[in-house]
């Protein structure tokens, strides 16, 4: 066929097709701008004219109700406030960052591995996670004998700087016998979560690169006393730092069974 | 079958796509049935806040979440919408009077309805939605989060508890929580 007829063949289509979409805008438009307002607007006591005007956005919406001021005050949840500045300032490694870390050697270990599995790892935790607990047990939000002294004693600089030198350390290895060890119930939790208690996945926050929020720490890898003691003190409200109860709002549903499996999962078994 | 004349494709080519306009306009028009009947509508009432914040300053600190009656009698519940959890998890209401519901969130989007209610709206970071209504039934209702928000999202989800007005009894601070019944 000639290229002319074939444009004759379509030309049917090409007219029924812009007609049908031609309505379909028109049609839209008198329903959204005009319709819609008129049945809406006398419900809510406004006149046609006001209604439509709002609708095609040359009035404003209903103002802002005044809400009554609140003293409320975020302590003792935490005083950090993540953002965008804040984030890049975890940068490259420094050597004043080394320097700071010698102070923590007598505890976190030498290269930020533990000796002592009721302290915590922080070799490879993620910067953000180290400064807002330094930043939380320096404001008080977090409560620890030994470690509110140290971070009292760290200014704000220097915890971004500590944060990044352990950040960059790399982690603990994990045992070779109990690396491939499968616990399924556990594994249920840790991936799927539980629907009929609400529990989500522990690593829709935890798993690696899960897009949950900013300072959720790196669990695997860490060590098992550790990890137990804190979904206790979660648990029992001892620690209460989470922002909105993201992490007491789950340890809360766990038994302490579970508490102790979970604990075990991380800090042995090969996961992300 | 096979369709190798040009009669037989235009055919088929016609079935299907009555049958997508149908679906179409199936929908459409359930769209403008809930708009006509149920006045179900964008909101509003734009109001901004900065999520980087939110747990600091202010309306939407952890120890101000919840049901509260402010002053005109009137009831006000703030809600918080969070990966993977609502704060409170469960709020508590009267019935057949008029409820306000305010929600924010310091992450990503969300979005919320409560079962069998005409509740239902986007949670947006930056700004505060807030919705009116009154609840006639009484019980615990489900309110899920309707947005993709993360890998927990379907774990997302609070209770609204919808108790008769002379049961509902905000202690002298004027708050009232589902722990406290
Ligand atoms: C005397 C021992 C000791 C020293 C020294 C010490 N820490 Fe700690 N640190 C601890 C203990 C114990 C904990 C667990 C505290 C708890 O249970 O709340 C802890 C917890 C932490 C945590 C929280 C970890 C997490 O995963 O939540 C960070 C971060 C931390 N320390 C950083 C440091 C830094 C940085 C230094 C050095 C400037 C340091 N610590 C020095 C004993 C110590
Ligand atoms: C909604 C996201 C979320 C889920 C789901 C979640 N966590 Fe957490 N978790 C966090 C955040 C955020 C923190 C850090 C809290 C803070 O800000 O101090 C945390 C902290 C922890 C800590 C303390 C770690 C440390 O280094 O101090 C442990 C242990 C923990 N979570 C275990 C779990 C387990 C086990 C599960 C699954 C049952 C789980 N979490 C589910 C977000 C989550
Ligand atoms: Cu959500």
């Amino acid at each position: 066929m000639k290229p002319a007829e074939l444009r004759e063949i379509d030309r049917p289509w090409r007219i029924w097709a812009s007609v049908i979409i031609v309505s379909i805008l028109a049609f839209s438009v008198v329903f959204g701008f005009l319709v819609l307002p008129i049945v809406q607007g006398r419900a809510a006591g406004l006149d046609a004219f006001t209604a439509i005007c709002r609708a095609v956005g040359i009035l404003p919406g209903s103002p802002a109700v005044k809400q009554p001021t609140s003293e409320a005050k975020a302590q003792p949840t935490t005083q950090v406030a993540w953002s965008t500045d804040l984030m890049r300032t975890f940068g490259r490694r420094t050597q004043a960052g080394a320097e700071i870390a010698q102070g923590c050697v007598a505890c976190h270990g030498e290269h930020g591995i533990a000796a002592d599995p009721q302290n915590p790892n922080l070799a490879g935790q993620s910067a953000a996670a180290i400064y807002k607990q330094l930043h939380d047990y320096k404001s008080g939000s977090r409560v620890h004998d030994v470690m509110t002294g140290i971070a009292q004693g760290l200014e704000d600089r220097q915890i971004v700087e500590v944060a990044t030198h352990f950040a960059s350390s790399a982690r603990r290895d994990l045992d070779p016998t109990t690396a491939e060890v499968v616990d399924e119930d556990v594994i249920r939790l840790v991936e799927r979560g539980d629907p009929s208690r609400g529990l989500p996945a522990c690593n829709s926050c935890h798993g690696f690169n899960a897009g949950g929020p900013i300072e959720t720490p790196t669990l695997s890898h860490q060590n098992r006393e550790y990890l137990a003691r804190q979904l206790q003190a979660f648990k029992t409200d001892a620690r209460r730092n989470d922002i909105y109860t993201r992490m007491r709002s789950v340890a809360v549903k766990l038994t302490d069974r579970e508490i102790e499996r979970l604990a075990t999962f991380y800090a042995t078994t090969l996961s992300y | 079958m096979r369709a190798d004349t040009e009669q037989e494709i235009l055919k088929t080519e016609l079935w299907w796509t009555a049958l997508v306009i149908a679906i179409v306009t199936a929908i459409m028009l359930a769209i403008i049935y809930a708009g006509v009947v149920h006045h179900i509508n964008p909101p509003s009432n734009i109001e901004t806040i900065d999520p980087k914040t939110l747990h600091l300053t202010g309306e939407f600190t952890e120890s101000n979440l919840g049901t509260r009656v402010e002053a005109g009698d009137q009831v006000t519940s703030r809600v918080v919408a969070t990966q993977f959890a609502f704060q409170p998890q469960c709020i508590v209401v009267p019935s057949n009077r008029t409820v306000t519901l305010r929600f924010a969130t310091p992450d990503v989007i969300h979005g919320i309805l409560v079962t069998g209610t005409n509740v239902n709206t986007m949670i947006i970071p930056g700004y505060v939605s807030q919705v009116h209504t009154v609840f006639t039934k009484t019980g615990d209702l489900l309110m899920p989060c309707h947005e993709f928000c993360g890998l927990g999202h379907s774990q997302m989800w609070a209770t609204v508890r919808v108790v008769p007005e002379d049961q509902f009894r905000p202690g002298p601070d004027g708050r009232a929580s589902c722990d406290a019944r």
